[in-house]
């Protein structure tokens, strides 16, 4: 029995709904392309300056794309953001699954506690925190390190997978756990070998989310990072007005090709995305 | 025998939970004590390792300092809670129309949604690049536009008070994705029975979205309204990236990194003062929201 509401059919629309319902989508469309599709048009012009705004370019200029990977090295911060958001998702997202499953599926004291612990972290400011955490980065001698955003990614962002895990550990039915029991697991065999593998689905949703939000974090890269070859790509980005001064062609290009990773990252997981994001009620 | 086995399901529990408590304490617990109380202390450039409290009497100081000498102080507040209030009456309107546009059955949905999302997929400071080449008056889209009105515009948006502060507001708030990811997730869920039910009343279309829908949504929309109103509230990278706080557009937050980190002279115990506002500013939001939508939803039951 499907519950769920199904698209209501255009055919079946009034005249004023369908009307409504074209303009918030041709919106969207523009929304969304008009800045992209600018940015990579004036990646192709050798001279932006000569031919502004939404002008074509004369003919197609591929340098810029070419001195991104052999002038900028755009490979190596691609490399350090992948190491930085890699090991700390990795950190966080096992540390999370294992509490999010003795919260969803044991009785305990204080478990109310720490769940609302868990949920407050959203509303907490991380720019409030500012000079704290950078004060402590500093006194564990972690300034400037790769260890110092590790570990400041693997303990923000606790809520969002913390919830996204629990859910779908609620979902699994207690006889799976029962059964494991009965045939003599610990309680660490029954998460580790049987609870674990079924809810990986909604771990890998929350592993794909947190390393979407550390490979795009800007504010703590830049706080807590100098040695520009140990840069993520964000904080990089913040170096491009003085760098390419005036080589406006070779800053468009660098741009496209940066943006690039998390387009085709969401593309390939978009299921996962749409699926976590709208609480598994919309098919991606 | 069963003393054993609930001793051994209590360290079960403590070694599950520990990590992610202390991650909490680490992160969150610890500076957010120590925001609080160096608050009240004299810490600067001058004394980088052991703050100071002023002492019962002066305790107020730091705060003293950014409300009636501290230049950008007012500033910040304003324009940070214009954006958290456009987080409210922007974003979230704009969400879900297009959310309940998102939740017809129309040709190529599926791509125009997934299409929506992408711009929200990125790195905000990427986003905020792109912005401040669309507003430069060299090459950009903007100052073509214009100049259609007005002929002889030369000048760079970005440096005019007044126009600074929208542009930093256009170069984020129609990407609403993920919102209207969340709240066309709630719209999904409604369940068909009470559209069927709407549908023999006669009540369809825009009208169904407005009477049924949205009423059965409100607690998605009061969250979403939430984090729209916070996130706004809390901006730093956008304003960074395209105009470091010039032209009347300094916000709490850019405040905050200001006096703790990048100014020569930094303020560490008045950054935390700052940052206590910040907080509270933060939890006054949620409230105020909460409000809002309990008394927004009894009218219309109402009516």
């Amino acid at each position: 029995m499907n519950r769920k509401r199904k698209h209501t059919a255009v055919k079946s629309m009034s005249k004023g709904t369908k009307i409504f319902t074209y303009i918030c989508l041709i919106w969207a469309l523009l929304v969304a392309l008009v800045p992209f599709v600018w940015l990579i048009l004036s990646s192709f012009k050798s001279d932006p300056l000569a031919r502004p705004g939404f002008m074509l370019p004369e003919s197609i200029c591929l340098d810029g794309y070419i001195s991104t990977f052999k002038d900028l090295h755009v490979m190596r911060y691609f490399g350090n953001s992948l190491l930085i958001s890699g090991v700390s998702v990795v950190i966080s997202i096992v540390m999370i699954s294992m509490s999010a499953y003795v919260v969803a599926r044991m009785e305990f004291k204080g478990k109310g506690f720490i769940n609302v612990l868990l949920y407050s972290t959203m509303f907490i400011p991380a720019t409030a925190l500012t000079y704290p955490v950078y004060n402590m980065i500093n006194r564990m001698k972690l300034y400037d390190t790769r260890s110092a955003l590790i570990l400041i990614y693997s303990c923000s962002g606790i809520a969002v997978s913390f919830f996204v895990i629990k859910n779908y550990y609620t979902n699994i039915p207690k006889e799976l756990e029962e059964a494991a029991r009965i045939d003599g697991c610990g309680y660490m065999q029954t998460w580790a070998k049987v609870i674990f593998p079924i809810a990986r689905p909604g771990i890998m949703t929350a592993a794909v989310l947190a390393f979407l939000n550390n490979w795009n974090e800007y504010y703590w890269a830049s706080l807590v990072m100098i040695d520009r070859n140990k840069l993520t790509v964000p904080a990089l980005l913040s170096t491009f007005t003085t760098s390419f001064r005036t080589n406006y062609n070779g800053l468009f290009s660098a741009m496209v090709i940066i943006i690039l990773p998390p387009i085709i990252l969401y593309c390939i997981f978009s299921k996962f995305f749409v699926e976590a994001l709208s609480g598994g009620a919309v098919k991606g | 025998m069963k003393n054993k086995l609930s001793r051994r399901r209590k360290a079960f529990i403590m070694a599950f939970l520990a990590p992610t408590l202390i991650a909490f304490c680490v992160f969150y617990l610890y500076p957010i004590l120590t925001v609080f109380l160096t608050s009240f202390c004299k810490w600067d450039y001058t004394n980088i390792t052991n703050p100071e409290f002023f002492g019962w009497k002066e305790m107020w100081s730091n705060y003293d300092y950014i409300f009636n000498i501290y230049p950008y102080f007012w500033e910040a507040l304003k324009n940070s809670a214009v954006w958290a209030l456009l987080g409210v009456v922007v974003q979230i309107p704009i969400a879900t129309l297009i959310a309940l546009a998102f939740s017809r059955k129309v040709k190529g949905i599926k791509t125009i949604r997934n299409i929506y999302i992408i711009p929200n997929m990125i790195s905000s400071a990427a986003m905020g690049m792109i912005f401040l080449q669309l507003y430069s008056p060299l090459y950009g889209v903007v100052n073509p536009v214009i100049q259609n009105f007005d002929k002889g515009f030369s000048e760079n948006i970005l440096l005019l008070k007044g126009p600074a502060f929208w542009a930093i507001t256009g170069a984020y708030i129609f990407f609403t994705g993920t919102t209207t990811l969340m709240i066309l997730g709630n719209v999904m869920a409604v369940p068909e029975e009470i559209r069927e039910a709407a549908m023999l009343d006669g009540v369809s279309g825009i009208k169904q979205d407005w009477y049924i829908t949205i009423p059965m949504i409100k607690g998605t929309l009061k969250t979403v309204s939430i984090l729209a109103a916070t996130s706004g509230f809390l901006l730093y990278n956008e304003v960074f990236f395209l105009t470091k706080g010039a032209a009347g557009t300094y916000s709490i937050s850019y405040v905050i990194r200001e006096l703790a980190i990048t100014s020569p002279r930094t303020q560490f115990g008045r950054a935390n003062a700052v940052a206590v506002i910040q907080i509270l500013a933060g939890m006054l939001i949620i409230v105020a929201v909460n409000i809002i939508y309990s008394i927004s939803f009894k009218k219309n039951r109402k009516a």
